[in-house]
Parts: C-alpha cells; structure tokens; sequence
C-alpha cells in the first residue's frame, strides 16, 4: 500500500522504531516457543513408524484429545499403520467401519513383508471413505489431523493418507434470530462451514456456482470460502476480494466481522461497505445479483461484497410481496431512517430556535411540556438517548430469563418515573421511544445511526436548522465519496443508473425487475470502474 | 459542482465556503428555550389622551390551558392581559416587562387591536415597527375597536377558547361563510400601504357583553386617519366589489316570500371608463353563482322561468347592496378604499401622475355603473320540499 519512500519516512519516527522493535522481539519469542511444535512445511515424513510416533508425540505434546492408534497388519504383524486424529473430532463409527475394519479384514491373513503397492492398494479398494487424500509431507498431515481428519501412517512410506471422517458438529439448521421474515425460507447458515456450502448449492444448483476454499489466520487455520456465480459476478471483483483475503494477515479468524474489518474500503467509515446476512435465501439472492459472498467457518454470518447503501433499506420479504406494498414499507424504511438519526435533534432545533414555524397551539402544548423541566433541551434529550442505550445493551448483554425484569424497570423509569419526577417532559419521552423503534428498522445502520444522533443533536443545539443541514449535508458527502470494492456507494443514485432504480426506494414487480443475464443491481458500467483499492 | 471538477483543492474552498455562507446569511439566531419566554396572544395599540402609546399585550399561561384541559381545579388564569404606556411601541414592549418574568414572544401573536383614538391619528406611522421588528408575525389578523378600548377587547373571558385572541381569530375567520367584516392581515395592510392609489379598510370589532365580542363591518381610513365605519351589509358589497366574498347569503324577496340564497362563488372586477382622455364613469363588474338555500313559501322553484326571474331579483338584490356601499364610501368618506386609483396608476399611468394628489376627490365625483351577472346553480337536495298545496 505504501511505497519504500513512505516507508523510510515512517521509520524515522520514534514511536514507530519502538513499534518495530517490539513487534520483531514478539516475532523471535515466537519462533523460540515453536520450535518443537513448529514444523516446516516441507518436512518429509519419516519412513519407520517409530519416528512418525515420535514426531506426532513432539508435535502434539500436552495434547490429551490427540489419538494414535498402530495397526499391525500382516499375518506376522509385520507392517505397522499408524492412524493418528483428533478425539471427538473425528467420528469413531465412520473410521471403524470404514477404514480400520477393511485393513483388518483384507491384510490380517495376507502374508506381507514389504509390499511396494500397498499404500496404492490402501488408497484404491480398501479403505471405503471417499474423501481421501495424499500428504506428501509432515506439514499437510498435521494440518489434516488438526482439521479433524484421521490420518494414516504406513510403515515405509513418505506419504500418508488423509481421510476426511470428520464428525458433523454444530447445530442445527435454523431459523435466524437477528433476520427474521414474514414470508420466506426460514432456514439459517450455521457454524458448520460445509452446511452452509449445502445449503447455497440447495438454492442454485448451477455448476457455475463456484466455492473456492482457502485458509486465514496463522494461529487458527480458518477455513474461507469465496463464493460467487461465474458469468454473474464481475471477475474484477472477484479477483479483488482473493486478493484483499490473501493479504489478510492475522493470527485469528473466529468471525466474519474479523475479515470484513480488514477488507472493507473505508475502514474508518461508520457505514457497512460489507454486507453480512444469515439467512440462505437471502444470500442465494444476493449471489444471482452478482455479488460475491464470503463464508467462514465458524460462523453463521456470511459476507456480501459489494455493498451498497440502498441494501441496509432491502428485505427479503420486499419481492416475495407486493409490489406496492414493498413500496410502501420502502418508504416507511427511509422515514424511519431519517428519524431515528435526526429526530432528537429537530426536536431541540424547534425548541430552542424555530418557534415561528411551530402552530400557536402546539407551541402552548410544548412549552407546557417543558414548563418546570430544569434541563435545557439538549440535556435532556442527551440524557434520555443515553439510558435509553443503557436499557439497550443491557437487554443484549443480560441472560434471557432476567430481560423482562429490565424492561419493567426501563418502561417505568423511561416512561412513567422521570416525567412525574419532573426531569423530563412528556415529549422528550415520546421523541426518544420514536427514535428508538426507528432505529431498529433497519439494523445495518444501527451503528451509524446511534452516534449520528449525537451530532445531529449537537450541531441542533449550534445552530438550529442550519446545523442539522450541515450535519447532513457532510454525511452526503461522506457517502458519496465511498467505494465498495469499486462500486460507488451511493448507486444507483450517484452515480444515476436508472434500470438499478427499479429496486430502489421504489420496487417494481419481480417480473418486471429481472432484466437479461442474471440481474446486476450495480451495474451500469461498474465493470469499467477500477476496482483496485 | 463547477468547483468539484477544478480537483480536490477547489473541491475543498468549495466545501468551506459552503459551510461558512450560510452560517453568515442567516439572520437572527439565537438559542432560547421555550421556558424562558412569554408567548403573546393578542396585542393591542391605543394612544392616550396625552398622545404617549398605551400597549397592551395578553400573554398565555400554556401550563394553565393544559391543566384546564385535564382537571377542573382550581387553577390560574390562562390568560394575563397587561397595559403599559410608553412613548414609542418598542419602548411599550419592553417597557412592560416590569410586570412579566421573561420576555415576551411576539411571533406568536394572532390579533392586533388598534383602538379608536389610535387609528383617528395616523396608523400608517404606527405600523411602522411592525414592518420593522423580525419578531412579528406578518400573518397576524388586525381590527380596528369600536366603541371599547383595546384593552377591553382583550379583557374579555370567553367560554369559548381559553385565550381570548385565538377566539377573535376564529370569529374573524368565519368571515369567509358570511362575508360581513373583512380580514386583514398584517401583510395585506403594508400591501396597501405600499400602493399609492388605494386607502385603507380594516375590519371592525365591538364588545358584545361581558364575555363575548362581535366583529362586523368596517374601518374605513383616508390617509391613514379613521374616516368612519359601514356597516355588516355595506362590508359585504364592499367585499363582493374587491371579490374577497367566499360565500355569504343574500335574503331576496319573491311574491313576499322571503328567499335565502348562498353565494358560493363570486368574482368582482374594477374598470374606469375613459372619455376624452378623461375618467367619464366607475365600472363595478360583479358575476355571482348562488344556490337556493332556503324558500319561506309555497310556491315552485323547479321550472326554468322562475329561477331566471330569481336570478333577476338576486341580480338586484346585491346591486343593491353595492351601491350602498358605494354611496357611503364615496359621499361621505370619499375615500378610494376599493382600488380604483391602483388599477388607473396600472393602465393609464400619464393621467394618473396628474390625478393622483386629489384622487380621492375626483372619484367621489365619478358616477359609478355596477353590472351584476348572477347565476343560480341548484336549489337544494329536493326538488321542492314536501309541503301541503294551496
């Protein structure tokens, strides 16, 4: 990203020597503590089993769930097989059944000494699993049996083979809590990373629907899958996505928000230029829309990207239904977005700035409201705003049992103490619960929103009107100028790409929508963007 | 967007001067809230016998209304009205603050009363501050008091709306279902004010006993002096004449019958007649659409010849009304409160720059020919109502 001459600069700074200073000396403690464990990644296996022991025993030492298991095959037990897995990891039943039992069948009465095509013979017919593979060095057998494969040793062989019988894990599928819809598929992702592949191969069945697997994070060897339609997607972004994925250096991938804040383009931004979802249908749609996706193992949010800002006001259940109503609920989205952000602060401008343009008799009802409140109106609002977080996260935070304890005392201090206490006024309260269930319309920019609030409300307090206009006018802007992996933010509004608007704050009929190959919603010329960062 | 294109450093004095104009060409701004001030309800304006200013101002009580609203306890006046003298209004307006805890809030003012003695000196000068002042609503009804001061007007309890203004305002409102007083805001007097070749006419506003207030007629002004009062049925032809009449009824009489129509829509013209490059004759040009509302009698209505013998008597009837409005404007107050001198600066200015100094006399002069074209559209829901035959 940056070039030499920048990086000679930096150096120069104090701060950022002892940053590297640190980080080197973190980088030789590492190798240090490793170097039993830490393999090489070309290191070869070794011929005897008696080494191949040693090595896993080095490797795994202090590892309880880490299994070996010798076989002794032969009618003189002549050739040893080690099979070496994880506990618990594996399932016992599958690897019984489906590999020990066959060596032990065929090559229990045979007499063997050395037999040159034995691990041939193992691969081919005897060991019934499917899912078998070769690792040519110690390296791939370790991440085999840390990925929850057995693997299997063969006396005098510098290979070894790697059978996929991992135990399916997890839970089941189910319907999502954070996305639920009225009409629609009520299957959900879950952690398991090949349940969610299946479900997406479920949805569109279609050889072009490609998955391409790789791993992130040093430390924990994440499973990724990038997933897109070919024909559909643009190859640019495709290739981008690959390549901000490859760059991604991290220890740990445990989500899919790990990834997103390191691939996103903006990552100061406070809007989502990524988009994650857990709802397959949803996701199947976003896919046949020519967006890539991005799977993690390990978690039921799967990424979207590009994303554009019109998504956060899109709903699955928009073009299950009618048209018109979609329309309609579109709508009511944007009003409840402007809300949620700016209504806090049009209440304390009109208060403390633009009597003139309140009626004559709801004024004499608002300075009643207010009349006795020892607050000026910022404060107030601020302060109702900031318990109103407070009930919010605790709500989140706090097991499901005591929530409706919390909701008893955050109705009845929000709404009922505080206004007989004279603290805040009948309105405030009112604004405040407006804003709230607004800002739950529409959860991707929920975190936006929240600290949007703020400002609107302060520059309200400046300036009245104008600094409501300024606010929003800076945060057009900031809009404007982003970029989701090349696509403009804003489309189809800015740039103006008028066949995108048919899904815009508008919906027409699905009918009506789907256009020529596949259906780009952020077509128009995207293809010719740079879509380098 | 001119600036976007000439790269980031005109992008960026774009974005700053865009943030900084604005701030700058906004006018008065200031940060108050409304606890801490007093909202006027009504306003009123007289000059006292030593010629000082006597203002007076209601102010609102809004925790007294909501309260009202709730609970029949005993509770404070919704309304506080409060005279002070000064020697100038803006003097009077902060003068009286010696009575009041915080400011007083004058946008939210709907009525203005100009007493009797107030509006025989010169209004036009009071108006002055009015125009001048960023805090005054311009859409504020004025009237003009008769036979009570001000202050009385705004003293006054009504049962029907706890602030006595917004009561005046609703009254004045309904003019427009009976077209006997005229409204007149705050911005249709600086209009006429700012228009040399027409005089002033305010509506009119009398107590009523102790509780109410009746406002009916007009204040008819000549160089911004009082000139004297029509009444109900003389505003109304007034109004038809300068087409400010949205419906009203007109009562005719037919065989002895006594008929009531509605007007619901009326439009009236001004012309001026010129003969030798001289005024020769006022045109007055009033088309009327009515409906039958009421018929106190036994005879039909539905066939064609009595509706157009209807139409004549209606045609009459408001001719009538008319003239006598004419007459009293132009005999005795000679005063052109209809605007024909506006109309004369608009199509012949020459003459007009000649006339103008005694305009007034010259058209109280004038004959006056009033056409009236009046049309009846239905005459109810029935064709006639159920009633026993002769």
């Amino acid at each position: 990203m940056t070039g030499e001459c920048d990086m000679r600069y930096w150096a120069n700074c104090k701060w950022v020597k002892k940053m590297t200073e640190i980080s080197k000396r973190k980088k030789t403690r590492n190798q240090n503590s490793d170097a039993n464990t830490c393999l090489d990644s070309y290191e070869p296996i070794p011929k005897t089993i008696e080494e191949v022991t040693k090595r896993l025993n080095e490797v795994f030492s202090d590892c309880s769930d880490f299994m070996q298991r010798k076989i002794s095959c032969g009618k003189y037990g002549m050739i040893s097989i080690l099979v070496a897995y994880f506990d618990g990891f594996v399932d016992k039943r599958v690897l019984n059944q489906d590999v020990i039992r066959p060596i032990l069948d065929v090559f229990s009465n045979t007499e063997l000494h050395e037999c040159p095509g034995l691990y041939d013979r193992l691969k081919e017919y005897v060991v019934i699993n499917n899912d078998i593979d070769d690792a040519e060095d110690m390296g791939q057998a370790v991440d085999g049996i840390v990925s929850g494969d057995a693997v299997l040793f063969i006396e005098g062989e510098d290979r070894a083979l790697v059978i996929g019988v991992k135990a399916p894990q997890g839970r089941q599928v189910e319907e999502p809590d954070t996305e639920t819809s009225i009409r629609g598929a009520r299957e959900g992702f879950v952690e398991n990373l090949l349940t969610n592949t299946t479900l997406i191969r479920k949805r569109i069945k279609n050889p072009n629907l490609k998955l391409e697997m790789m791993q992130l994070g040093e430390q924990t060897r994440t499973e990724v899958c990038v997933c897109y339609i070919k024909g559909i997607a643009d190859d640019n972004i495709v290739r981008d996505v690959k390549e901000r994925l490859k760059k991604l250096k991290t220890d740990a991938v445990l989500d899919t928000g790990i990834i997103e804040q390191h691939i996103t383009d903006n990552r100061l931004s406070l809007f989502p230029m990524v988009g994650n979802s857990e709802k397959c249908d949803k996701l199947a749609g976003k896919l046949l829309e020519g967006r890539v996706a991005i799977l993690c193992d390990g978690t039921p949010y799967v990424l979207t990207v590009p994303y554009l800002f019109i998504e956060s006001i899109q709903v699955t259940d928009d073009y299950y239904d009618h048209a018109f109503f979609a329309t309609f609920m579109r709508l009511l989205r944007l009003i409840a977005l402007l809300f949620s952000n700016m209504l806090p602060g049009l209440y304390v401008a009109l208060v403390s700035f633009h009597h003139t343009v309140i009626p004559f008799k709801l004024l004499i009802t608002l300075a009643a409201s207010r009349q006795g409140i020892p607050f000026s109106p910022i404060v107030e609002a601020a302060l109702m705003i900031v318990v109103f977080e407070l009930l919010r996260e605790a709500g989140v935070r706090m097991p499901k049992p005591i929530g409706q304890a919390l909701s008893i005392v955050g109705a009845i201090v929000l709404g009922e103490a505080s206004v007989s206490a004279g603290i805040t006024s009948n309105l405030m309260v009112i604004i405040v619960a407006t804003t709230a269930v607004c800002s739950f319309i529409v959860p991707p920019l929920i975190r936006a929103t929240m600290l949007l609030r703020f400002a609107f409300l302060a520059a309200a307090n400046f300036l009245g009107f104008l600094g409501i206009l300024f606010v929003a006018v800076a945060v057009f802007i900031h809009l404007c100028r982003q970029r989701s992996f090349g696509i403009p933010y804003m489309t189809p509004f800015s740039p103006l790409t008028t066949s995108v608007l048919r899904d815009s704050f508008v919906v027409v009929p699905f009918w009506a929508m789907v256009t020529g190959r596949g259906h780009q919603k952020y077509a128009g010329g995207a293809s010719k963007q740079n879509t380098g960062r | 967007m001119v600036m976007c294109r000439k790269g980031k450093k005109g992008y960026g004095i774009f974005l700053v001067l865009f943030f900084i104009f604005p701030v700058l060409l906004t006018g008065c701004w200031n940060n108050r809230d409304l606890t801490e001030m007093n909202f006027v309800a009504g306003m009123g304006l007289d000059r006292t016998e030593e010629g000082k200013v006597l203002m007076t101002v209601q102010v609102v009580e809004p925790a007294a209304i909501i309260s009202e609203a709730k609970a029949q306890s005993a509770q404070p006046k919704p309304v506080i009205v409060k005279s002070y003298e000064g020697e100038t209004i803006f003097e009077a307006i902060r003068g009286i603050l010696f009575n009041f805890d915080k400011k007083l809030f004058f946008s939210t003012a709907q009525v203005l009363i100009l007493g009797e003695r107030l509006s025989q000196d010169d209004i036009e000068k009071i108006l002055d501050f009015f125009q001048r002042d960023h805090e005054i609503n311009y859409r504020m009804d004025i009237l003009v008091a008769k036979d009570a001061t001000p202050e009385e007007i705004l003293e006054v309890e009504s049962d029907q709306d706890p602030i006595e203004a917004m009561y005046i305002k609703g009254t004045v409102e309904n003019t427009d279902a009976r077209g006997t007083v005229k409204r007149t805001m705050l911005i249709d007097l600086i209009k006429d004010i700012g228009s040399s070749g027409k005089q002033l006419a305010i509506g009119q506003i009398s107590k009523e006993g102790e509780k109410e207030v009746k406002t009916e007629g007009l204040a008819v002004f000549k160089d911004g002096k009082l000139a004297g009062w029509l009444g109900p049925y003389e505003t109304r032809g007034y109004l038809l004449v300068i087409n400010q009449i949205q419906s009203a009824i007109v009562n005719v009489t037919k065989d002895k019958d006594k008929v009531a129509m509605e007007i619901i829509k009326s439009k009236g013209r001004i012309d001026v007649a010129f003969r030798n490059s001289e005024p020769s004759k006022l045109i007055v040009k009033v088309e009327v659409q009515a409906n039958v509302g009421e018929y106190e009698g036994r005879g039909k209505l539905e066939s064609p010849g009595n509706l157009h013998n209807l139409e004549k008597i209606l045609k009459e009837e408001i001719k009538k009304e008319i003239k006598m409005a004419m007459n009293k404007i132009q005999k005795e107050y000679s005063s052109d409160i209809f605007g024909f001198g506006e109309h004369m600066r608009k199509h012949q200015p020459q003459y007009w720059k000649k006339v103008k100094k005694d305009w007034n006399d010259t058209f109280s002069d004038l004959p006056v020919e009033i056409q009236v074209d009046a049309r009846i559209n239905r005459i109810g829901s029935v064709k006639d109502p159920v009633k026993k035959v002769e």
